[in-house]
Parts: structure tokens; C-alpha cells; sequence
């Protein structure tokens, strides 16, 4: 077992709730009225993002030194993660200051779009050659889909009532692949090679990733049971992929584990 | 090609004797825990048999070094004049990006200094005209220092079994692997 890395943890995992909340905010923008209170919304956004990023300096063995991490856009991905998420940042706060009574669809679906690129090169940054289970679109996937649920699942609290099956089916539906594929993909790497079957042996056996499966499969249920989202199922989804996301990075198998091994 | 440094592991020579992992720790003296160079057991399903064969392993000074190219604050390079990869402490922010990106695992946490290290092939032994530290402790001859750039094709492998297989970031270690012992029977 690695390390947790609870900053990153914490990072990734509320970088993406606001994402997905401004994404699906920007949906319901462009597809009908207004819901209530948006700058309230935004805060949230705005906060969540803010967290996120004060939580990764954590991460940091010298933190002030976190601006220098814009240095190497050419190759690195992390650089372009940083630059994409205080970009968002930068949006989400601006977005908290213009709207009144309504959000600018402009900004918002510029914040929408600056935040699918952080997803992916935060996606990229966690796919090395290191971790061959996940040297691939998976974490991009995987990142993808928390954005999704979680967006839906918050964007319930500020959506109207005419708003709200639209959140409900993109919340349903994101579950519903998310639980399909954290069953599937760790059985998929059980027949690859020495390391990909280590992962899989190791997520499978372990406690992170059977609560992550337990709350998905949980919160599936609950919405097909209400026809809703209750308002306390978001704050359990985002548990659930907390513990998901600490198990991505404790029970992922480094390659340099099996060095003097067949690979 | 370019003049490309790189470590020659002969297994077949290497006792797992641990004197080039413990030179490294003499010279360097990195905080209990943090090891640049590691000695590797080979499996039995490697190496069949009652002794054992060994890899001495650190960083493999990769044509394009995957530490490199991840490092959001460019404190790693590549020397024109030999190919070794040098880390540059008084730059690392401390990320650890280089630690989970190198499928070789070279690179170490300093958690005394909260940054990143790991070997730089002695480059300041290098400029001095002197062979690395791990490779003049060797008492076997196991450990050597070739130029890929003249070495003659031979028995040296790239990529043998315990080792992974990246030729995208193309590691310049080259091996010699260990021989089975001849069994005799009267």
C-alpha cells in the first residue's frame, strides 16, 4: 500500500465537485430559466475550488514555492493542471461578482470549458507509465464521472423545480456507469499483466474501495426509491468518493513494486 | 549518437554483496530510509535456482526521462556533454510528481529536506575524472560505466526479465544476464 496522499485527495476530489457544478450549472443556463439564488451557486463553486486548491499546498514539501509549478506547460502536465485550476479559480470568482439575479452564460460556460481541461490534464498527471492500470484514460474517466455525479448532485440544491429531473437523470445515469465501471475495471485488470493484476487484487481487497462501491450502489438506490435527490445524498456521494479517491492513490501499484519480478 | 553514460549491471558477476548501495549511502549520506541504490533479488521464476542473481539498480539516466518531463518547476536536466540526469534540490517544491511518474522508481523523498533526490551517476565525480562511487566499491567488477554511444553490440540486454519494459522513456542501463551454474553429476 502506498501513501494515501490526503491533500491530493482532497484536492482533486473538490476541484472536481466545482467543476461539476458549474458545468451543470452552464447546462441549465442554456436549457431553460434561471434556478434559484445563482450567485449562491457560484460561491459554492468558488469555495470548493478555493479548498481544493489550499488543501494541494499541503501536498507541497515547500509550498511558497507552489507558483514556480507554471513553469513547465511545454511537457508537464501538472504545470497545465495548476494553470488550468487557478485559471477556474479566477472565473469562479468572477462569476461570484457578476451575477446578481442571473449568471452570465458566457462565463459560465468558459468556466465550464477551463474546468473540463483541468479534469483531463488532472487525468493526464495521474496516468503515468509508473502505474501501468492507469496508465490510460481511466483516471480521466474516473475524474470525469465524479465531476458528473457530484455536479448533478449539488446542482439539485440550486436547480428550479422544472430543472430538477434534469438533474435527477444526469445524476442517475453518471451513478449508474460510475458503479458499472469501478465493478468491472479492477476484474479487467486481474488478467493483465504482473503489476495491472497486483492493482487489481489490490483494490479489490480493499476497504476504500468497497465503501466507494457501497455509497455509489447506495446512492443509486436512494434516487431510484425517492424519483429525487434528497438533499443529504450529494454530502454522502462526496464520502463515497473521497474514500475512492484515497484508495486511487494507496492501492494503485507503483511498477518499481515488482523490480527483480516478471512483469 | 550523442554520448550517452550509463550503468553496465553484469549479473553474473554480482554476488548481492549490497557494497555499491552501501558506497552511495558513505558518499552521499541521504536520511535513514532514502535509498538511491537498491540491490534486487531475482525471482525464482527469473533465476531457477538455490543461489540467487541480483540487479543493482538507481536512476537509469533515461534518453527521455519521464522525472523530466513531469517536473512542473524544471528542476530536473539532462547534460549535453554525457546524458546524466541531474536533479537540481534547490528547485524541487517538493511535489513528489517525479517520485510516482518514474516507473523505475529512482527518484526518493527527502523528508528531512521535503524535496525530492536520487542518484546523479556521481556527475561531480564524473567532471573529476573519477568512476561513480558504486562502481569503484564494486569488488567484483559487477558494476561498470560504458558509453552507449561506443559500446559494441554484445551480449548486453536492455530490457531483461525484472526489469520493465519502456521504451518510451528508453533507460540507458544495460545488463549482462546471470547463467545458470552447471550441474555436475559423477
Amino acid at each position: 500500500m502506498q501513501s494515501m496522499e490526503f491533500p491530493l485527495v482532497l484536492f482533486t476530489v473538490l476541484s472536481q465537485a466545482a467543476v461539476g457544478l458549474a458545468l451543470m450549472g452552464a447546462v441549465r443556463v442554456s436549457s431553460g430559466p434561471q434556478g434559484r439564488s445563482p450567485r449562491r451557486e457560484w460561491i459554492m463553486v468558488a469555495g470548493l475550488i478555493g479548498l481544493g486548491l489550499l488543501a494541494s499546498l499541503f501536498h507541497l514539501g515547500h509550498p511558497t514555492g507552489a507558483p514556480r509549478a507554471l513553469v513547465h506547460l511545454s511537457t508537464a502536465w501538472l504545470s497545465r493542471e495548476v494553470l488550468l485550476a487557478g485559471t477556474f479559480a479566477v472565473l469562479a470568482v468572477l462569476a461570484v461578482l457578476v451575477s446578481k439575479t442571473e449568471v452570465n452564460p458566457v462565463l459560465a460556460w468558459a468556466g465550464s470549458l477551463v474546468g473540463l481541461g483541468l479534469i483531463l490534464s488532472a487525468g493526464m498527471t495521474y496516468a503515468p507509465p509508473a502505474f501501468p492500470a492507469v496508465n490510460n484514460a481511466l483516471p480521466a474517466t474516473f475524474f470525469l464521472l465524479s465531476a458528473v455525479t457530484l455536479g448533478a448532485g449539488f446542482g439539485s440544491w440550486f436547480a428550479s423545480e422544472s430543472r430538477q429531473p434534469l438533474m435527477g437523470g444526469i445524476f442517475g445515469a453518471g451513478l449508474l456507469v460510475a458503479l458499472v465501471l469501478y465493478l468491472v475495471v479492477p476484474c479487467v485488470w486481474l488478467s493483465g499483466g504482473a503489476v495491472m493484476r497486483m492493482t487489481g487484487q489490490t483494490w479489490l481487497g480493499s476497504g476504500f474501495y468497497w465503501v466507494h462501491v457501497a455509497v455509489l450502489a447506495a446512492c443509486l438506490l436512494v434516487f431510484r426509491l425517492t424519483k429525487g435527490i434528497p438533499v443529504w445524498l450529494p454530502v454522502l456521494l462526496l464520502l463515497g468518493e473521497l474514500a475512492g479517491r484515497a484508495g486511487f492513490f494507496a492501492d494503485t501499484i507503483h511498477t518499481a513494486a515488482n523490480l527483480g519480478g516478471l512483469y | 549518437m550523442k554520448k550517452q553514460y550509463a550503468f553496465l549491471v553484469d549479473s553474473e558477476l554480482c554476488i548481492g554483496c549490497f557494497t555499491c548501495a552501501m558506497a552511495c549511502r558513505n558518499y552521499y549520506h541521504p536520511p535513514e530510509g532514502v535509498i538511491w541504490r537498491q540491490v534486487y533479488p531475482l525471482d525464482e521464476e527469473i533465476y531457477p535456482h538455490r543461489e540467487r542473481a541480483f540487479y543493482s539498480l538507481a536512476c537509469n539516466h533515461c534518453e527521455n526521462p519521464t522525472c523530466l518531463n513531469v517536473c512542473p518547476v524544471e528542476a530536473y536536466t539532462k547534460r549535453e556533454e554525457d546524458g546524466v540526469v541531474v536533479h537540481h534540490q534547490e528547485k524541487c517544491i517538493g511535489c513528489g510528481n517525479c517520485i510516482r511518474s518514474c516507473p523505475y522508481g529512482a527518484p526518493k523523498y527527502n523528508p528531512v529536506e521535503k524535496r525530492a533526490e536520487k542518484c546523479s551517476f556521481c556527475h561531480e565525480r564524473l567532471d573529476a575524472g573519477l568512476k561513480p562511487a558504486c562502481i569503484q566499491s564494486c569488488p567484483t567488477g559487477a558494476l561498470s560505466m560504458v558509453d552507449l554511444a561506443e559500446l559494441e553490440p554484445g551480449n548486453q540486454v536492455q530490457y531483461p526479465a525484472g526489469f520493465p519494459k519502456m521504451e518510451d522513456v528508453n533507460p540507458s542501463t544495460r545488463f549482462i544476464l546471470p547463467k545458470l551454474p552447471r550441474l555436475v553429476r559423477r
